[in-house]
């Protein structure tokens, strides 16, 4: 294994020894890992390596077994049952963008932006539709926002999907295979919006099998495979250089077909 | 015109009858679905074992069991009580298993973006689960209460004067035999079509919004 690269930036999230098991099923097994304040990490592995379930861990989608979690500064102990405030304040911290968008389907795409806003942070309805406007703009997407979800393309879904977690002013956003459902082709906008969020500074922890992404955009690329951590380090440097056996084989699979 | 007569006189029996108690049957419905749902195996069971008891005993026993059966102190219910009470709480049963239903058709990733996002419990079921499965239940609850307006004409057999009770006993007293229960057939389809038309048209009305 590869020592981490030692960057400057404050950790916002750090995650330490984190093990989940489903019976004698282990999924994860001592995976710890930092991120730091402004940087981009991106978890590659096979299917079945653990990379969305550190993800879904880390705001407690997924409970864990034994280890700890940290996300800009509220700790969650795995082994004793959350504290549902701290839990609250970890959640608020972290935007979190799935697969699947997971946009809500009653409520128009304007309403999905703004009521969480409401609801969690106490806005106005006003306030709220402000800040959603202003962000459905930055996505190219103001002329949906009285659309409902199902009238929007996949690909303009999950940017609605990434609007409705900025509008929460996260410290860190996760994303979970965030063009996995996508076309090829409609996975570039999201791609894009990815890279913009990237530029302005935003920390991004992504799960994904886009490897164009992942040597491009991020700065430090993780390795899973088998519930663990096998290689993670500078991404130009693992791409063309692997030094585990097991990243060998799953580049080869994903960069030569 | 006697026919007629008789048959209007135990129409509004009928639809109070039914309305009552699919109100009854909703409201009891709502803590036996958390008893359902829930992952204390004691309120599971007691909830599961309540829901086996309603649906498994004919609705016309319970009406004669607290017809006949009740008395609690100088307490006794009358044809109409037992017989709204009765049918009540079997439907109360029933539509649990129709709410349950339409619950755990809500795809999970409705409730992990509750979550992610920060919502409250009470927000969570306000807001997200509640109105969605309000959508996802109207055709199963419009369909059994159908059948619930129909099933009410068991309650003639405590003696509640409503239209088949009416019908029979003009039959028996005017010996004009089957015609009576011919209108009253009419009767009821007059009242349950519009009823299978509004739920299609809320149903298609509700789909066109939130087509996935």
């Amino acid at each position: 294994m590869i020592e981490p690269n030692i960057r400057t930036g404050t950790p916002v999230v750090r995650v330490t020894n984190l093990a989940k098991a489903y019976g004698s099923n282990v999924v994860l097994r001592d995976v710890s890992l930092t991120v730091p304040e402004g940087s981009v990490t991106a978890m590659i592995g096979p299917s079945g390596a653990g990379k969305s379930t550190v993800l879904r861990c880390m705001n407690l989608l997924e409970q864990p077994d034994s280890g700890e979690i940290e996300i800009d500064g509220h700790r969650i102990n795995a082994g004793r049952k959350p504290n549902p405030k701290n839990l609250a304040a970890l959640r608020r911290s972290a935007g979190m963008v799935f697969q699947h968008f997971n946009l809500f389907p009653h409520m128009t795409v304007l309403r999905n932006i703004s009521l969480p806003q409401e609801r969690v942070l106490g806005r106005s309805r006003d306030e709220a539709n402000e800040k959603s406007m202003e962000l459905l703009k930055r996505m190219g997407l103001a002329e949906k926002a009285d659309q409902y979800p199902s009238r929007c393309s996949g690909g303009q879904q999950q940017r609605i999907a990434i609007a409705r977690a900025l509008a929460l002013g996260p410290r860190v956003m996760l994303f979970d295979e965030p063009t996995s459902a996508l076309d090829p082709e409609v996975g570039v906008e999201v791609l894009e919006v990815m890279k913009e969020l990237a530029s302005t500074g935003m920390t991004m922890v992504v799960v994904t099998h886009e490897m164009a992404f992942a040597g491009n955009v991020a700065d430090e690329l993780v390795v899973m495979a088998d519930g663990g951590i096998i290689e993670k380090g500078e991404p130009g440097q693992i791409l063309q250089d692997p030094q585990h056996d097991r990243t060998r084989r799953f580049l080869r699979a994903v960069l030569e077909r | 015109m006697e026919m007629l007569r008789a048959i209007a006189i135990g129409l509004p029996l009928t639809v109070l009858v039914t309305v009552l108690a699919l109100m009854i049957g909703t409201v009891l419905a709502l803590p036996i679905v958390a008893g359902l749902r829930s992952r204390n195996r004691i309120l599971w069971l007691v909830s599961r074992l309540l829901v086996d008891l309603l649906r498994g005993v004919p609705p016309v026993v319970w009406l004669f069991i607290l017809y006949y059966g009740v008395s609690i102190g100088a307490i006794r219910l009358t044809a109409l009580q037992a017989g709204v009470l009765g049918l009540g709480v079997v439907a109360a049963a029933y539509l649990a298993e129709i709410f349950r239903g339409a619950i755990s058709s809500i795809p999970k990733g409705q409730w992990e973006a509750s979550s992610a996002l920060g919502f409250h419990r009470a927000t969570v079921w306000s807001r997200i689960i509640g109105p969605q499965t309000a959508r996802a239940v109207v055709p199963a609850y419009t369909t059994f209460a159908i059948g619930l307006l129909k099933d009410s004409s068991i309650a003639s057999s405590i003696g509640v004067a409503e239209i088949v009770f009416m019908s029979s006993q003009y039959a028996r007293q005017s010996g004009e035999g089957i015609m009576v229960f011919f209108v009253a057939a009419g009767v009821y389809i007059i009242l349950s079509v519009p009823l299978g038309l509004l739920s299609r048209h809320l149903d298609v009305k509700m789909r066109k919004a939130v087509a996935r």
